[in-house]
């Protein structure tokens, strides 16, 4: 009998509780706070933000930034990581919902399709009145991808480049001379040959790279031997010129000598590296982080992303050594409940000060001209000083797209079009006709644009 | 002959509250069912806006393109994936489970609830769990099959044989759910028979072909009928077990992941719709098939 009303009154006491704990999750909502939570000196109507990005590496970093904003403005941010796959699904069901996040981050993939159809808040006004952001101090060619008939949507947030990652270690044990700034692609692919034959016993290869190592990958063979990927009015290609073929050619090369690709679609080249089996991969700087949080990251250096012996001349000539950059951009949801703390809180993370500190915690390089020569030394003992030198001695693309980029970006990475060449590198025709079928899923994915 | 009148006063309140009472779930099935299955039935004649927003009517451009036109080819490979992964599931996960319902159904064996508990265990675990245990156990370089048998074999990535291994997640992980049913099956037919079996001298092979198969062919053919739709709505198993760039992703990939990369991954909710569409006539002529063949195969005692 005892044992009954013990029990009955631990049930009780649990059910108060839970109904207590409901109470006070319900009460940290998101939904707009009535005027006696609005404690911000400027007269927000909000007491908090929701931000949503994809990145966990940068989620402290910014989090950390937008909690010193919080100090003066007495509106919190909860800042949500949402994995790249799942993050434009979420928005996109979001905007037909109603219902997106006060503040997030916007990409180059799917930014025209955004702005073209009104779902983001108009910077325009906010900007001409705001003293911290003048457009002209940030990379022009983020600032245009962010604007769309006049218009600004988004500030850029940071901008990033690509370069050479290698396991130190590995060139030591097989005695071959670790990569250098001053690499061509036929460097890497000499050497990369000589690792792939002297590890075949230990599995180890001397590169990895699968199709969607696009940005950080093929796209800048392409580029660097001339040809591109999206024309500079995003309305065509010349992915099947004599030129960008040459790229691909020496991609496939490369490939010959590299991990194959059925073990790269279960594996992924970046775990490839980290577990010792790899020697070289390429890498955007946006993914620094993860390499220097891992186990052998003594052993990882950066060099400069190799230049493209175009004319064979043995040196790198002007616009032989290029580097895709890409840069996310701040931008606020138009039916934000508060538009002026929204644009606040970009306008904080986008100020000079805020984009030197996200440089100094190793978040991104900055979207600021100037702003991130803390980057190289962000990361202790790891320099990154690869990713700021190839801004000054080579020359930079922005990451190619049109209005739907993902539609021909996902094409290209499956049969029909380069996976053919990536399973079978032996074949040279393969690739020449890997990049006409690439020209065409292009052309196709425009005209249905 | 009874003749039909207009309802009573007493009638029509119980009427109304009989509607009252059913009012929650047919509301809910109109919202939440009918609508959209009716809207996504409109959405197959259209080429969807962004944002799923503004259709403009194609008529049957978007079938057209699936049947005989540019995407024709892979959405008849994804059927073609689809029907052979419900033919390695569905018969390998009922025979199976046949088999364990009937040792789990005898009372002398020592701790059934345990084996039962065990293999019911899949089924309440989240699939992209189950996909993501699996996807490393497949893995070549690193996985734990590979490594135990000293084989050098990838599992999911070499299309001769990713479309088994999926294949094999998939009978793994409904098994526990077949064999509960089928358990539930087991007990209604009567102890007689088989004791009946006994004294005439038949073995225990003999009573399973002659009494337990057939007595519960009712179960069977309701397993295998639910399983069938099961199996042809596979998704997350393709989807969390392979990468985008995996090359055996063409054979494997089911109607369903066909549906996902173009209403979610592409944005074109029109030719998702109707790549849903098709897949639920399909799905509907199999139905039919089965159901004209239920008399032919099912006893009823």
């Amino acid at each position: 009998m005892k044992l009954k009303k013990l029990a009955a009154l631990i049930l009780a006491l649990a059910m108060v509780l839970s109904l207590a704990a409901c109470g006070g999750s319900s009460s940290g909502g998101t939904t707009t706070g009535d005027s006696s939570t609005a404690s911000g000196s400027d007269g927000y109507t909000t007491s908090s933000l929701t931000v949503n990005i994809w990145d966990t590496n940068q989620q402290a970093g910014l989090q950390e930034i937008a909690d010193e904003w919080t100090e003066t403005s007495g509106v919190s941010v909860n800042i949500n990581v949402v994995d790249w796959d799942n993050y434009w699904t979420l928005l996109e069901a979001g905007v037909s919902g109603g219902d997106m996040p006060d503040v997030f981050w916007m990409h180059s993939n799917t930014s025209q399709m955004y702005m073209e159809n009104g779902v983001l808040l108009n910077l325009d006004d906010y900007i001409a009145a705001d003293d911290d952001i003048d457009l002209s101090n940030y990379y022009d060619g983020i600032v245009e991808l962010y604007s769309s008939d006049g218009s600004q949507y988004a500030v850029p947030k940071d901008h990033d480049t690509i370069a050479l990652l290698y396991n130190k270690a590995i060139f030591d044990e097989y005695g071959i001379d670790c990569p250098t700034d001053d690499w061509s692609w036929d460097d890497v692919l000499a050497a990369a040959t000589a690792i792939t034959e002297a590890g075949a016993d230990d599995g180890v290869y001397g590169f990895a790279m699968n199709t969607s190592n696009n940005q950080d990958g093929w796209y800048n063979l392409v580029y660097g031997y001339g040809g591109e990927v999206i024309t500079e009015d995003h309305k065509d290609t010349t992915i099947d010129s004599d030129e960008a073929k040459a790229g691909m050619e020496m991609m496939r090369q490369i490939l010959e000598v590299s991990v194959d690709q059925t073990t790269v679609a279960e594996t992924g080249t970046d775990s490839l590296f980290m577990s010792g089996k790899v020697a070289m991969i390429t890498q955007g700087s946006w993914m620094v982080y993860s390499f220097y949080t891992a186990e052998n990251s003594a052993d990882y250096y950066w060099a400069e992303i190799p230049y493209c012996d175009a004319n064979g001349n043995g040196t790198c000539d002007d616009g032989e050594r290029v580097s895709s950059y890409n840069g996310l951009g701040w931008t606020a949801s138009y039916n934000t409940s508060d538009p002026q703390a929204a644009y606040d809180l970009i306008s904080w993370f986008c100020n000079y000060d805020n984009q030197v500190k996200q440089a100094e915690l190793g978040v991104t390089m900055a979207g600021y001209v100037g702003a991130d020569e803390a980057f190289s030394t962000a990361f202790g003992d790891m320099d990154v000083s690869a990713f700021l030198k190839v801004e000054e001695d080579g020359t930079l693309f922005f990451r190619p797209y049109t209005r739907n980029t993902t539609v021909w970006e996902d094409a290209l990475q499956q049969t029909g079009a380069f996976l053919d060449a990536w399973l079978d590198p032996s074949d040279p025709d393969l690739m020449s006709q890997a990049c006409d079928n690439a020209a065409t899923i292009i052309r196709d994915a425009i005209a249905a644009e | 002959m009874k003749e039909k009148k207009g309802m009573t006063k007493a009638e029509k309140n119980t009427a109304a509250w009989a509607y009252l009472f059913i009012a929650p779930t047919m509301i809910g099935l109109l919202v939440l069912n009918f609508y959209p299955i009716f809207n996504t039935i409109y959405q197959a004649f259209c080429k969807t806006g962004d944002f799923g927003l503004g259709n403009t009517f194609v008529g049957l451009a978007n079938f057209q393109s699936l049947t005989v036109g540019a995407n024709a080819s892979e959405f008849w490979q994804s059927l073609l994936n689809t029907v052979k992964y419900a033919i390695i599931e569905v018969p390998f996960s009922v025979a199976i489970s046949l088999v364990l319902a009937v040792f789990l159904n005898r009372k002398k064996m020592h701790g059934v609830t345990v084996y039962r508990t065990i293999f019911f265990l899949p089924m309440v675990c989240a699939p992209a769990a189950v996909a993501m245990v699996w996807k490393w156990l497949y893995n070549q370089q690193f996985g734990l099959i590979n490594n135990l048998f000293g084989v050098n074999i990838a599992w999911i990535s070499d299309p001769k044989i990713a479309w088994i291994s999926i294949g094999i997640i998939g009978v793994w992980s409904i098994i526990g759910y077949n064999m509960v049913l089928f358990i539930s099956g087991l007990q209604e037919i009567p102890g007689d028979y088989y004791e009946a079996a006994e004294i005439d001298g038949a073995t225990g092979i003999r009573q399973f072909f002659s009494i337990t198969v057939p007595l519960l062919s009712p179960t069977t053919f309701f397993i295998v009928q639910t399983r069938i739709i099961g199996a042809l709505t596979v998704f997350d198993l393709m989807f969390m077990v392979m990468d985008k760039t995996n090359q055996a992703l063409p054979q494997v990939q089911s109607v369903v992941y066909v549906f996902y990369t173009y209403a979610f991954t592409n944005g074109n909710k029109g030719m998702g719709a109707a790549v849903v569409c098709l897949l639920l006539i399909f799905i509907m002529i199999i139905t039919a098939i089965l159901q004209s063949c239920e008399k032919k195969f099912v006893f009823y005692n």
